[in-house]
């Protein structure tokens, strides 16, 4: 083989070694818990993917994360990987709550527990072998999200909503919003709903497109903080952050970083930490034989100015 | 013969180094199957204990080692041990079963399971919850070291994910040899598989019959063939670049599944709908004969009959084969029809796999497909490249992912890795054919 082909063949198998080893030379441990989420390029399921491996490291687990790259059929291999690896767990995070399903039955005929967290598993056929699930209230926080947005525009006025449909807890979210409106008689107008695709650039743009058509709305609610915080780069851009209010969700640490700026008025919290332990908890007491409750909601909270000044982790939490 | 081969298909000696490596990679401890490891089991206990000592034979619930806990409750009744205890299912029966022998104020003398069950935290923290079991043994089998990567499960879980990329695969083999390139596969993915499962759901959901899984996938691949052969017609008649038609059409394919759906997974599909991508016949997958038939005849077609040899002719030299009569431009629409059929075929095999239609299905795929073909051997410059060639492109990637995903390395890292291998494997193949041709 030619030299410079050597020479390039060489610094690839070098580089790949050390990758794998970069990966592999931690301690030892006695069982390995295999973890897909939606996405891990999303700091929400970084924390979460972080915090699982700390706690299970505690009691000798290794937690593998892997990202499901928002495509089902790579989430559905991954599991098929667990399984075939015989891991003592899995933690799912469904990409897509109905197609998971056909993973999650893999699993329990190779008697693996799966545990959820964040969202659910709707299959009917796979639920049921569900160990347990934990996840916010989303619901419930958007209920939050509608409160305050009566609250802060003394309930007049044009709203619009950026969405994300293609997720469920999103839905949730919306859902929560507008049933509370509904149920209060609200006069706040819904004058259009758009998704945002839950990300900065789409939540600029979006809105940027509804101050055209709705120059005279009053209040915004994303149902997340990136798309809020692009709704407020509009609204900057447009010349009516006095006028209009924004509504986020999930007090990030960039959404907690945009209340005490006032750039929100609120962005009602969920708690990831939470989230990624109780998961971790709900294994180790089925590995005891403990009981454990098969659904696990977490409230979300109201997260205001006024909380994110006394809020000592607002800065130098992750999240 | 073996110098043809390597020249060919050299990409053969990295597959085998990466299944090597995995083998060794992947070396663990494995539990023997159900009857040795119960003879195991029964030595032990007929060497020390007594026929009136209580064993509980305990094992997860699952189809295959249930079979193993009451197959040793049976021999050990054979042998004449009558208090025998049997627990199959989670931690929380076999803490249940403890508990009430508790209660009766009996003890166990043995706790008979498998390595996986062992690790219970139960049967772990046993001295701790159940003080008055201390003497309680735990017996489990022997273990035997064997790869991970090379057990049956696994190798089944590479074959069902090799199958989407490796039909959409040829198809794009096809296009690449003519110099062009399609970028659409991967929405049209999920535009067969949206498409299918709500004809399904029309036609009765749920309880809809094996024939409206026919109807649905057949629509679903024929409108994939359809838009292809659209994107088709746009670069043969109007020399559109294959680059931007396809673009194009891949943007329109995503919208218009998600249109379709709503935004929506469609779930209410009969239930033979799984039967394409998660059954098997004569114990095979139904997906592996799938594959085999379709690589065969595209090896035949490619290499002996004269559309096939055409394709050749375009890619290497278009005007060339346009002056001597080759229809170029019927050939050209002809393998971006093919190649929206076979990834329609794969939305079919995709929806089968996962039991639904989901508009977000093959996101990014045409990437991974165009890096298998590439990694087979084909020239994105055209003119040259093997339907084999492309198959053992699959396999390379899809060993790859799996390898990774069993060693348990972090996704950043896989990608990085799968990256650098593609590279590597262009730059070897580069290097042997240039040693051959010398």
């Amino acid at each position: 083989m030619n030299r410079k082909y050597r020479i390039g063949m060489t610094t690839g198998c070098i580089a790949i070694v050390l990758l794998f080893f970069s990966c592999n030379s931690k301690q030892e441990f006695k069982g390995k818990i295999g973890m897909t989420c939606m996405d891990l390029t999303n700091p929400f399921f970084k924390l979460i993917a972080n915090e699982m491996q700390d706690e299970a490291a505690k009691y000798g687990y290794r937690v593998i994360a892997l990202s499901g790259n928002q495509d089902p059929a790579t989430q559905n291999n991954q599991l098929s990987d667990f399984v075939a690896q015989g891991y003592d767990a899995i933690f799912l995070n469904p990409v897509d709550s109905k197609s998971a399903g056909e993973g999650v039955k893999k699993a329990h005929s190779a008697g693996i527990p799966v545990f959820t967290f964040d969202i659910q598993v709707t299959d009917d056929n796979a639920k049921e072998f569900i160990i347990s699930h934990i996840g916010s209230d989303n619901y419930q926080g958007g209920r939050l999200a509608g409160e305050s947005m009566m609250k802060a525009t003394g309930d007049k006025g044009k709203i619009a909503i950026l969405s994300f449909p293609e997720i469920t807890s999103c839905q949730f979210r919306v859902n929560g919003f507008r049933d509370i409106l509904k149920e209060n008689n609200s006069s706040l107008q819904i004058v259009t709903e758009l998704s945002a695709r839950g990300n900065r650039n789409d939540g600029f743009s979006v809105t940027n497109d509804i101050l055209q058509v709705h120059p005279d709305i009053v209040g915004i609610f994303a149902i997340n903080d990136p798309s809020a915080l692009g709704a407020y780069a509009a609204i900057q851009k447009g010349g009516k952050v006095e006028e209009i209010i924004i509504v986020g969700f999930d007090a990030s640490p960039a959404g907690k970083q945009a209340v005490f700026e006032k750039k929100l008025y609120d962005s009602p919290q969920q708690f990831p930490r939470k989230m990624a332990t109780g998961t971790v908890d709900a294994f180790i007491a089925y590995s005891e034989g403990r009981e454990i409750s098969k659904n696990n909601f977490i409230d979300c909270k109201h997260y205001y100015y006024s909380d994110s000044i006394k809020d000592p982790n607002r800065v130098k939490e992750q999240w | 013969m073996v110098n043809r081969l390597m020249k060919n298909y050299s990409m053969i000696l990295v597959l085998f180094g990466l299944c090597i490596l995995f083998s060794i990679l992947t070396l663990k401890e494995q539990s023997p199957d159900s009857s040795s490891a119960a003879d195991q089991i029964i030595e032990k206990i007929e060497h020390s204990y007594n026929q009136d000592d209580i064993i509980i034979t305990v094992d997860a619930f699952n189809k295959h080692s249930e079979s193993f806990a009451i197959l040793l409750k049976e021999k050990l009744e054979v042998k004449n041990h009558p208090n025998v205890l049997l627990v199959t299912g989670i931690p929380r029966d076999l803490r249940l079963a403890l508990d009430s022998l508790k209660l009766s104020g009996k003890k166990p003398s043995v706790i008979a399971t498998r390595g996986d069950v062992e690790k219970w935290r139960v049967i772990e923290l046993l001295p701790e919850l159940y003080p008055e079991f201390s003497d309680c043994e735990i017996i489990v089998p022997e273990t035997y070291l064997w790869p991970d990567f090379l057990k049956q499960s696994n190798l089944v879980a590479i074959a069902d994910r090799i199958v989407v990329i490796a039909v959409m695969a040829i198809g794009m083999t096809m296009v690449i040899i003519t110099g062009g390139i399609d970028l659409s596969v991967g929405s049209l993915i999920a535009v067969s598989a949206v498409i299918s499962t709500i004809i399904m759901k029309m036609m009765g959901g749920l309880e809809a019959s094996a024939w409206a899984v026919f109807v649905g996938f057949l629509a679903g691949i024929f409108a994939c063939g359809l838009i292809g052969g659209f994107g088709g017609y746009l670069v043969a008649r109007f020399k559109v670049p294959p680059f931007i038609t396809t673009l194009g059409i891949m943007l329109m394919g995503r919208g218009l599944a998600f249109m379709i759906t709503d935004g929506f997974s469609i779930y209410q599909v009969p239930n033979a709908l799984t039967w394409l991508g998660q059954g098997t016949t004569i114990g095979i997958p139904n997906t592996v004969i799938l594959l085999v038939f379709l690589y065969s005849t595209a090896h035949i077609f490619m290499s002996h009959t004269k559309t096939g040899r055409y394709i050749y002719a375009v890619g290497g030299n278009e005007e060339a084969a346009r002056l001597s009569g080759v229809p170029v431009k019927y050939i050209i629409t002809f393998v971006y029809i093919i190649s929206g059929i076979t990834a329609g075929i794969s939305g079919s095999i995709q929806a089968s796999q996962l039991n639904t239609g989901t508009p977000n299905m093959g996101i990014m795929y045409e990437l991974y497909v165009i890096a298998a073909v590439v990694v087979g051997g084909a020239s994105l410059a055209g003119g040259s490249g093997k339907i084999l060639g492309t198959l053992i492109g699959v396999f390379v990637i899809s060993v790859i992912q799996n390898g990774m995903n069993l060693l348990g390395i972090e996704s950043y890292t896989q990608q990085v890795v799968l990256g650098l291998v593609i590279l590597m494997a262009v730059l070897l193949d580069k290097a042997r054919i240039k040693k051959f041709y010398r």
